[in-house]
C-alpha cells in the first residue's frame, strides 16, 4: 500500500509524536494536581509549577509539529508522485530536532529556560530548531520541485510550513519592552494557530478527503483555496484580539475585535466542505475509524476553535475573561479540537498504508476515539466552569484572588479525574496506532 | 465558482490583511514610545525584565494578561503590593505563603535581583493598558490617591490600599497576614508602638514575617488609628 519507499521515513516521527502526547498528558495531569491541593513547599521548591507547565506545553509543541513533518513526508510522495528528495535529511532532520527536544525537557528540570512562556527553549537549542526546520522545509521544496505531478495543494504545504517556519523567528530575540516582547510572541503563537498550522491543516486534510473519498482534485483544490485565503484574511488582522490590554493603540479593539469575530467562518466552511465530500463519496467506506476522526476533526475544530474562541474574542468580554481560566477551557478545546485531532488523523490514513493493511481492527480504537473526545469536552466544560467562576468572583465581585481560587479547587480535583479517564483514551488510542492489526479475510465487521 | 475566482480570493483575503497588519504594525512602534513610556525603560527595568525571564515567573504568572493562570496576574503587582511586599515575598515565600493554600517556590532570588524585579514591575504597571486588570484598578486608583492627597481619603481606600496585599478587611484584601479586625481584637500596642511597628516591624518584634512598610509616618498614623478603632468598637460593643 506504500507506493514510494520514501515514505517510511514517517513512522518514527509518528511513534515519537505519540510517546510525546502520553508525556504531555501526564504532565497535564500533575497541573492539575498543583491546582487542586495544596503541595508541601519542599516539593514545590524542586519541581514547581513553572516547570511542569513549561514541559506540558513544549511538548506539545513538539509532538504535532513532529506530527505535521511526519504526515507531509507521508503525503508529499503520493502528491508529487515520486520518493522524497532525500531520506538522508529526513532522518538528519529528527535526530536533530528530536535531540533537542530531550534536552530541552531534561533543561527546564534545571532551571535551564528563556522564561518565556511555549517558547522557553533556550538560544542554543533554537538555533538546532531553526537547522532542522530549514533541513525540512529544504526537502520539501527539493521534493516538490523535483516531483513529477506539480499542484496548487503542493504549494500550499509548502506554504504553509515556510510561513510556520518563518514566524518561529520572532519569537527568539530578547525584547526590551514587555509590550513589544508580547507583541511578537503572538506572531508565533497566534500566527501559528490561527494562520500557519491551520493552512496545513486545511493542506494535509484536503489531500486525505481526496484519497478517502475519491472527490475530484479540481473541487477539492478550489475549496482549499476559500478556505486557506478566510483563514488568513481573518487571522492575520484577527491577531490584534491578543493587543487589547497590552498598551497597543485603540483602534485595535476594532479590528482584533470585528476580524477575530470573522475567524470561525473558514471552519464553517470546513465542515460543510467535508460533510459534502463524504455524502458525495465515490470510495466506499473501508476503515470507518479514519471516518469518524475525519468528521469529528472538523466539527471540534469548530466547537473547541470557533465557538469557544468566539464567545471571549470581543473586547468587552475580554476585559473580564482576558487571563483566566476561560482561556484554559479554550485552549485545550481548540488544541484538541484542531491539531490534536488532525495528527491522529493523519496516523491512522498514514499508520495502516505504512503496515500494508487494508482493512485494520478497530474496536480499541474507537473507544480510544470516544474516551478521549468526550473526556476532553468535559474537561473544556470543567475549566470552563472554574473560569466563569474565577471571572466573576475575582473580577466581577471583586473579592480576591485567594477566594476566587479557593473556589475553583473543587473543580480542578474533578478535572483531574477527568483527565485521568482521558489519559486512559489516550493510552488506548497510542497503543492501538502502534499495533494496528488488519481484520482477518472472512469475519465480518 | 471557478478555480480562477477560488484562487482569486486568497490571494486577495491573505495580501489585504497582511497590508492592514503591517501598517498597524509600523504604528503600533510608532506610538509604544507614548503607552509604555520608553522613557523610563531604564537599563535598571531591562535587567528586572531578564530576571522575569530567568525565574520563569511567567509559567506561574500571567503579565498583561498572558502566561499561566496559576498565581496572580503581575501587570499592576506594584500597586498592589508595594515595593516591600514584592521584595519579601519574592524572597521568603515559604515564610508569607506558610498557612496558604498554595505555595510560592523559595527560587533563591538575590538582593540586588529584587531590585531590579520592582523596577521592572513600576514600569510595568505604568503601560498604558485600558485598567486591566479589572480586579486591581483599585489598588492603581488607591495608590494615586494616596500619592496626591492623602488628607482626602476614604480612611477603607487608604488602609487597603497600602496594607490590602497582605491583610483583608471586609472582604477586601488577602488573606495573608490576617483580617484586621482579629488583629485589633488582639492586639496589645499603643498608638506609637504600632506605628513603629508598621515602618520597622523587627524592631518592636523580632523575627516578624511582615516586611518594613514603605508608607510616610502621616500615612502609617492614619492606619494605626484605624486599627485602634476597631478595638475600640469592638470594646465598646462588648
Amino acid at each position: 500500500m506504500i507506493r514510494y519507499e520514501s515514505q517510511r521515513v514517517s513512522l518514527w516521527y509518528i511513534r515519537l509524536a505519540l510517546v510525546l502526547f502520553v508525556l504531555q498528558v501526564i504532565m497535564g495531569l500533575w497541573l492539575s494536581i498543583n491546582y487542586a491541593f495544596t503541595l508541601p513547599q519542599g516539593l514545590v521548591d524542586v519541581f514547581p509549577f513553572s516547570t511542569a507547565r513549561a514541559i506540558h506545553t513544549n511538548v506539545l509543541v513538539a509532538w504535532m509539529l513532529l506530527g505535521f513533518m511526519g504526515g507531509t513526508y507521508f503525503i508529499l510522495p503520493l502528491e508529487c508522485d515520486s520518493e522524497l528528495y532525500s531520506t538522508k535529511i529526513a532522518y538528519l532532520q529528527l535526530v536533530i530536532f528530536a535531540s533537542a527536544a530531550v534536552t530541552a525537557v531534561v533543561g527546564f528540570l534545571f532551571g535551564w529556560t528563556r522564561g518565556k512562556p511555549l517558547l522557553e527553549i533556550p538560544f542554543p537549542l533554537n538555533a538546532l530548531i531553526v537547522v532542522a526546520a530549514l533541513l525540512f522545509i529544504a526537502n520539501v521544496a527539493m521534493t516538490i520541485i523535483k516531483g513529477k505531478e506539480k499542484s496548487a495543494l503542493q504549494w500550499m504545504l509548502l506554504g504553509g510550513v515556510t510561513f510556520l517556519a518563518l514566524m518561529y523567528l520572532f519569537g527568539m530575540p530578547f525584547y526590551r519592552n514587555l509590550n513589544t516582547d508580547y507583541y511578537y510572541w503572538w506572531w508565533v503563537i497566534h500566527l501559528w494557530v490561527e494562520g500557519a498550522w491551520e493552512i496545513v491543516t486545511a493542506s494535509i486534510m484536503a489531500f486525505i478527503i481526496m484519497q478517502v473519498t475519491g472527490v475530484e482534485r479540481k473541487v477539492v483544490e478550489k475549496w482549499l483555496y476559500v478556505e486557506t485565503g478566510l483563514f488568513l484574511f481573518t487571522g492575520i488582522v484577527g491577531t490584534g484580539h491578543h493587543y487589547y490590554w497590552i498598551g497597543a493603540p485603540d483602534y485595535w479593539l476594532w479590528w482584533g475585535g470585528i476580524f477575530s469575530a470573522l475567524e470561525p467562518l473558514p471552519i464553517v466552511l470546513m465542515v460543510v466542505d467535508t460533510w459534502m465530500h463524504v455524502r458525495e463519496r465515490k470510495h466506499e467506506i473501508i476503515n470507518p475509524l479514519t471516518w469518524y476522526y475525519i468528521v469529528g476533526l472538523a466539527i471540534y475544530h469548530l466547537v473547541g476553535a470557533g465557538l469557544w474562541g468566539f464567545m471571549h474574542t470581543l473586547p468587552p468580554v475580554n476585559y473580564y475573561t482576558h487571563g483566566s481560566q476561560i482561556t484554559v477551557s479554550h485552549g485545550h478545546l481548540a488544541f484538541f479540537g484542531a491539531y490534536a485531532l488532525l495528527n491522529l488523523t493523519i496516523f491512522y490514513f498514514a499508520l495502516p498504508r505504512m503496515k500494508n493493511i487494508r482493512r485494520y481492527r478497530d474496536r480499541a480504537g474507537k473507544w480510544g476515539f470516544w474516551i478521549t473526545s468526550i473526556a476532553m469536552f468535559m474537561l473544556g466544560l470543567v475549566f470552563g466552569v472554574a473560569g466563569i467562576l474565577q471571572t466573576y468572583l475575582e473580577r466581577f465581585l471583586d473579592i480576591g484572588y485567594s477566594t476566587a481560587h479557593l473556589t475553583m479547587m473543587l473543580w480542578f480535583r474533578i478535572a483531574f479525574g477527568v483527565g485521568l479517564v482521558f489519559l486512559l483514551g489516550v493510552v488506548v488510542t497510542v497503543w492501538h496506532l502502534l499495533t494496528l492489526k488488519p481484520v482477518e479475510e472472512g469475519v465480518p465487521e | 465558482m471557478t478555480g480562477k475566482t477560488a484562487r482569486l480570493i486568497f490571494w486577495l483575503g491573505t495580501l489585504s490583511s497582511a497590508a492592514i497588519f503591517l501598517w498597524m504594525t509600523y504604528d503600533f512602534h510608532r506610538q509604544t514610545p507614548r503607552l509604555t513610556h520608553t522613557d523610563r525603560l531604564s537599563e535598571e527595568v531591562v535587567a528586572g525584565k531578564k530576571v522575569w525571564h530567568k525565574y520563569n515567573c511567567n509559567d506561574c504568572h500571567t503579565i498583561l494578561g498572558f502566561g499561566a493562570y496559576y498565581a496572580p496576574d503581575m501587570t499592576k503587582a506594584f500597586y498592589r503590593l508595594g515595593e516591600g511586599n514584592i521584595a519579601s515575598i519574592v524572597q521568603h515565600p515559604e515564610v508569607i505563603y506558610r498557612h496558604s493554600f498554595r505555595k510560592m517556590p523559595q527560587m533563591g532570588v538575590t538582593e540586588p535581583e529584587v531590585k531590579q524585579l520592582i523596577a521592572f514591575l513600576r514600569w510595568v504597571g505604568e503601560i498604558e493598558n485600558r485598567h486591566w486588570p479589572p480586579q486591581d484598578e483599585k489598588f492603581v486608583t488607591a495608590f494615586k490617591l494616596r500619592e496626591a492627597q492623602a488628607q482626602n481619603l476614604n480612611k477603607v481606600d487608604v488602609v487597603m490600599g497600602a496594607c490590602g496585599g497582605c491583610h483583608s478587611f471586609e472582604n477586601q484584601g488577602r488573606s495573608i497576614g490576617g483580617d484586621f479586625s482579629a488583629i485589633a481584637s488582639r492586639i496589645t500596642y499603643d498608638r506609637a508602638t504600632l506605628i513603629r511597628f508598621m515602618l520597622n516591624p523587627a524592631s518592636v518584634k523580632p523575627g516578624s514575617a511582615m516586611p518594613p512598610q514603605n508608607v510616610s509616618p502621616e500615612t502609617a498614623a492614619l492606619i494605626a488609628d484605624f486599627i485602634l478603632s476597631l478595638k475600640v468598637t469592638r470594646e465598646v460593643r462588648q
